[in-house]
């Protein structure tokens, strides 16, 4: 792909996401009904779950693209693991702010050791774990080699930290508190917010990651432009 | 296959060769391991709380970070002297190198458990139910997991400026399975539960272990690779 179609793609993309942000919260603010149990707070919801379900998706496409970028070894499979991941790391922290200012009022409590609420922090800490390695590695090829060993161990390990986490709850009495998880299935209008919502997050995750890859596509152009300039006498 | 595994063993046996005559880590760690006690002797008002109850868990913390401590250095020393080149272009497969080093941490780090057995059962007294055998099975079993994430990661954190800063927010958030099985099942061994209370974790652990060995086996080329 061509850096001038990047750009574009992120660019329609781009707007395209921010329209679909500015609608979602007019629907939250204005349109959708008011949870009966929680009330206002719920609202939070709308920018939770998609927030959460563009982590995942930027954490699959690191792990994939880094498996890949070890196979292949094709510098471009690494720009989008790393564009996704910071993506991953900027949509994971609105989803760790956002949970817990809701749970506070939902449940009385900003966080328990709910499986999900558990996985979600440990997966965030692998991807500060893949940049770390990333910036602190002394040769940058094998930086990027070690962060994707970083980002497919973690994709590997993930399951089983969700399995056993699943089974630690098991152990002790079920706080009452959680039983949130089983409240009822969403009206429709909450469903289309919801699904406006999971619309635009993605939209604004792909336009941000096209725009990252868009920036290594034009920083490996211009280390080649540099090497290839012939030395000023 | 045999060739394999001499090379193997040749490795092992010059990785704890050295750590016999220097002890370095040996004693690195297992002074950290008494010192955890001494500490956790302290910082636990055990009038508020009985040790035993939380056994299970201060011996898990204890493995945890005096395993660490030493497996940070396992490719420091090699590194230092040019050493590594020296390993990485010689006949042994690359996997064969992460094999070794899984192995001569397993050893180091199932030494300093016994210590923390030891220095547990002197300081607090300690009961450790009545299953020797399937203690050492969890034990062993978790342990090789550990050995195995963090074997990997401390080449990884060896070749950055961040050093062994790097490793414990790399193998912590992977290494909750441990926690979690390792302390749920010593625990219950420690309370004398029956055995099939025990399985399910010790299963979970095994899989665990394969994983993380296969994927460590796997991935330690991409690492170390020139």
């Amino acid at each position: 792909m061509s850096l001038a179609r990047i750009r574009w793609m992120a660019m329609v993309l781009g707007v395209l996401g921010v329209a679909g942000v500015v609608v979602l919260h007019w629907l939250v603010f204005f349109w959708v009904g008011t949870e009966r149990t929680m009330g206002i707070v719920q609202r939070i919801f709308y920018v939770h779950v998609p927030s959460a379900w563009v982590t995942f998706l930027a954490f699959g496409i690191t792990a994939l693209c880094g498996a890949a970028y070890l196979w292949l070894r094709d510098e471009r499979l690494d720009w989008a693991a790393q564009s996704a991941a910071e993506g991953g790391l900027v949509f994971g922290a609105i989803m760790l702010t956002s949970g817990p200012l809701w749970a506070a009022y939902a449940w009385g409590t900003p966080w328990t050791w709910e499986p999900r609420l558990t996985l979600t922090l440990l997966m965030w800490f692998v991807f500060v774990g893949y940049f770390l390695v990333r910036a602190s590695a002394e040769d940058r090829q094998a930086g990027k080699r070690m962060a994707a060993v970083t980002g497919v161990l973690g994709a590997l390990l993930i399951p089983l930290v969700h399995v056993s986490v699943l089974w630690f709850p098991s152990l002790h009495p079920q706080p009452v508190v959680l039983n949130v998880e089983e409240g009822p299935t969403l009206d429709a209008d909450m469903l289309i917010t919801l699904m406006i919502g999971l619309l635009a997050f993605t939209l604004i995750f792909f336009s941000v990651l096209f725009f990252r890859y868009g920036l290594e596509h034009l920083r490996h152009q211009r280390a080649l432009e540099t090497r290839e300039q012939p030395r000023a006498a | 296959m045999t060739v394999y595994l001499r090379q193997v063993a040749a490795i092992v046996r010059k990785d704890l060769l050295l750590e016999l005559r220097t002890g370095e880590r040996l004693a690195a760690m297992g002074g950290l391991t008494v010192l955890i006690a001494i500490l956790l002797h302290f910082a636990i008002d055990q009038g508020l709380v009985r040790m035993q109850q939380l056994a299970a868990g201060l011996l898990w913390m204890t493995i945890l970070f005096g395993g660490m401590l030493g497996m940070g250095r396992t490719f420091e020393m090699e590194r230092e002297g040019g050493a590594i080149q020296g390993l990485l272009t010689s006949p042994v497969p690359l996997d064969g190198i992460y094999l070794a080093k899984v192995v001569s941490n397993f050893v180091l780090v199932t030494a300093i458990e016994v210590v923390a057995l030891a220095a547990y059962w002197l300081f607090f007294g300690f009961n450790y139910g009545n299953a020797p055998l399937l203690l050492a099975a969890v034990l062993g079993v978790a342990t090789l997991g550990f050995v195995a994430v963090t074997t990997l990661f401390s080449a990884i954190s060896a070749q950055t400026n961040m050093g062994q800063t790097l490793l414990p927010i790399l193998i912590f958030p992977l290494l909750v399975p441990v926690v979690i099985f390792g302390v749920t099942a010593t625990g219950r061994i420690f309370a004398s539960r029956p055995v099939r209370e025990v399985e399910g974790g010790l299963y979970l652990l095994a899989a665990f272990t394969v994983v993380a060995l296969t994927a460590g086996t796997i991935l330690f080329r991409y690492v170390v690779e020139e």
